[in-house]
C-alpha cells in the first residue's frame, strides 16, 4: 500500500515537464551531479576535520570549540548546496530513485546522521570548556565523532552505489530485495 | 651556478619551469609518440590483480570509488582550511604556521588515499581511460598539483611566514585552490566521458 503510494507519487513527479527536461539535459544533469559530488570537499571535508579533531587525528593543538565553530559555517553551506542538488537529482530520476535500496538506505542514514550530529553538538556544548585544549575529546564525544565518520562513509558508499542497477525492480529480484526496494506488482515505469 | 643566479627561489623557479614544460609538452603533438609508447603499460594494468578485481566485481570497484570520494572530501577540506588561513578567511586568531602544518598532515594522508584508490580504479578501466583525453587532463592537473604542493608551496611556507611577501603567499594559496579544484573537476568529468 505504502509502496504503491510512493511509486504513484514518483510516477507523477516523473511526468512533470521539469523532471523530463532535467533528466534529458546532458549538460544540466551533469552540472547538477558534479556540483553534488564536488561539494563533498566543503561539506564532508569540514565535517571529517571536526570529527578527526575530536578523535585527536587532525589539528590536535587547535581548540576543539574553535574547530567546531569556524568550520560549521562552510560545512552547513556545503550541506545546503548538496541538499538542493540532491533533491534536483532525485527529481530528475524519481521512480528509479525511490525504488533503489541504496537510496532508501542513504535516506535512513541521513536521518541517523542528523540525530547523531544533534546529540554530538549538545554533548560537546555541555562539556567543551573542560577539555577544549586536549588533543583528544572525552570518550562520549569521540564515540559521536566515530559514529559520524562511520555513518557518513556508508552514506557516501550508498550514494555511489545508487548509480549501479544490481537491485533495480526491472530485473528479477529475491523477495527480500523486492520488499526492501518497494517494487510494485505490474509496474510499468522504472 | 643556477643557485647563485636564481637566488633563494631556485627550487620554485625550476619547478615552475618543469610544470610549464610539462604543459607545453602536453598541448603539442610531441605527446602523441609518448601516448603510443605507454599503451602496452595500460594493457598490462588490466591484467594485474587490481585490474581483474576491478573488472570482475563491480561492487568492489564501486566501493573503492566511494573511498576515493572520501579521500577527495578530506583533501578538499584540508586544502580549504590551509589556504583559507593563508588568505585570512578562517582561524585568523590561530598562528598560520599551526594551521598550515596540521592541514598538511591531513592533506598528505588524503592524497595517499586518493592515489591508492585511483591506481586501483585505473587498473579496472585502463584501456577505457587510455583513450579518454580528460583522463590525461586529470593526470596533468594531478602531476601539476603534486609538484606545486611539494616543490613550491611546502618549501616556500616552511620559511618564516612574516618574511614572505603576503602577495606571494596569497598567490600560492589561490593557485593551490584552483589546481586542486581542477583535479577534482576533471576527475568528475571522467565519469561522464566514454
Amino acid at each position: 500500500m505504502l509502496n504503491e503510494l510512493v511509486y504513484n507519487f514518483a510516477v507523477w513527479l516523473d511526468d512533470t515537464r521539469w523532471s523530463a527536461m532535467l533528466h534529458e539535459s546532458y549538460y544540466m544533469y551533469n552540472w547538477v551531479e558534479s556540483t553534488h559530488v564536488l561539494t563533498l570537499m566543503v561539506s564532508l571535508g569540514m565535517l571529517f576535520l571536526i570529527d578527526l579533531r575530536m578523535l585527536g587525528y587532525a589539528l590536535p593543538d587547535v581548540p576543539a570549540s574553535k574547530i567546531a565553530d569556524r568550520l560549521s559555517i562552510p560545512m552547513l553551506v556545503g550541506f545546503t548546496i548538496m541538499f538542493i542538488t540532491g533533491i534536483s537529482l532525485f527529481y530528475a530520476v524519481p521512480v528509479r530513485s525511490v525504488q533503489s535500496v541504496w537510496f532508501r538506505t542513504k535516506m535512513v542514514l541521513l536521518v541517523v546522521c542528523a540525530v547523531n550530529a544533534y546529540l554530538f553538538h549538545n554533548r560537546m556544548n555541555e562539556s567543551v570548556s573542560s577539555w577544549d585544549n586536549d588533543a583528544r575529546a572525552p570518550s562520549r564525544i569521540r564515540l559521536g565523532a566515530g559514529l559520524s565518520l562511520g555513518f557518513w562513509t556508508i552514506v557516501v558508499i550508498c550514494g555511489r552505489f545508487i548509480a549501479y542497477d544490481w537491485f533495480d525492480c526491472d530485473y528479477e529480484q529475491s523477495a527480500f530485495i523486492e520488499f526492501f526496494a518497494g517494487c510494485v506488482d505490474g509496474q510499468e515505469r522504472f | 651556478m643556477p643557485t647563485s643566479i636564481l637566488g633563494p627561489y631556485t627550487r620554485t623557479i625550476l619547478t615552475g619551469a618543469a610544470i610549464i614544460g610539462l604543459l607545453l609538452f602536453s598541448f603539442t603533438y610531441a605527446r602523441v609518440s609518448v601516448w603510443i609508447e605507454v599503451q602496452p603499460f595500460f594493457e598490462w594494468m588490466e591484467t594485474t590483480w587490481f585490474g581483474v578485481i576491478g573488472k570482475t566485481w563491480g561492487a568492489a570497484f564501486a566501493f573503492i570509488e566511494a573511498i576515493h570520494l572520501i579521500g577527495l572530501a578530506l583533501l578538499g577540506g584540508s586544502v580549504i582550511v590551509g589556504e583559507g588561513r593563508i588568505l585570512g578567511f578562517v582561524f585568523t586568531d590561530i598562528p598560520a604556521r599551526t594551521i598550515i602544518d596540521r592541514a598538511h598532515k591531513v592533506f598528505f594522508w588524503a592524497l595517499m588515499t586518493l592515489l591508492a584508490t585511483g591506481v586501483f580504479m585505473a587498473c579496472g578501466v585502463a584501456m577505457k581511460i587510455y583513450y579518454l583525453p580528460v583522463y590525461w587532463y586529470k593526470m596533468l592537473a594531478l602531476g601539476t598539483g603534486i609538484l606545486f604542493h611539494f616543490c613550491i608551496r611546502k618549501p616556500l611556507l616552511q620559511r618564516e611566514l612574516e618574511k614572505i611577501n603576503p602577495w606571494v603567499t596569497k598567490a600560492v594559496a589561490i593557485s593551490s585552490l584552483m589546481i586542486w579544484f581542477t583535479v577534482a573537476a576533471t576527475g568528475r568529468w571522467i565519469g561522464f566521458s566514454g
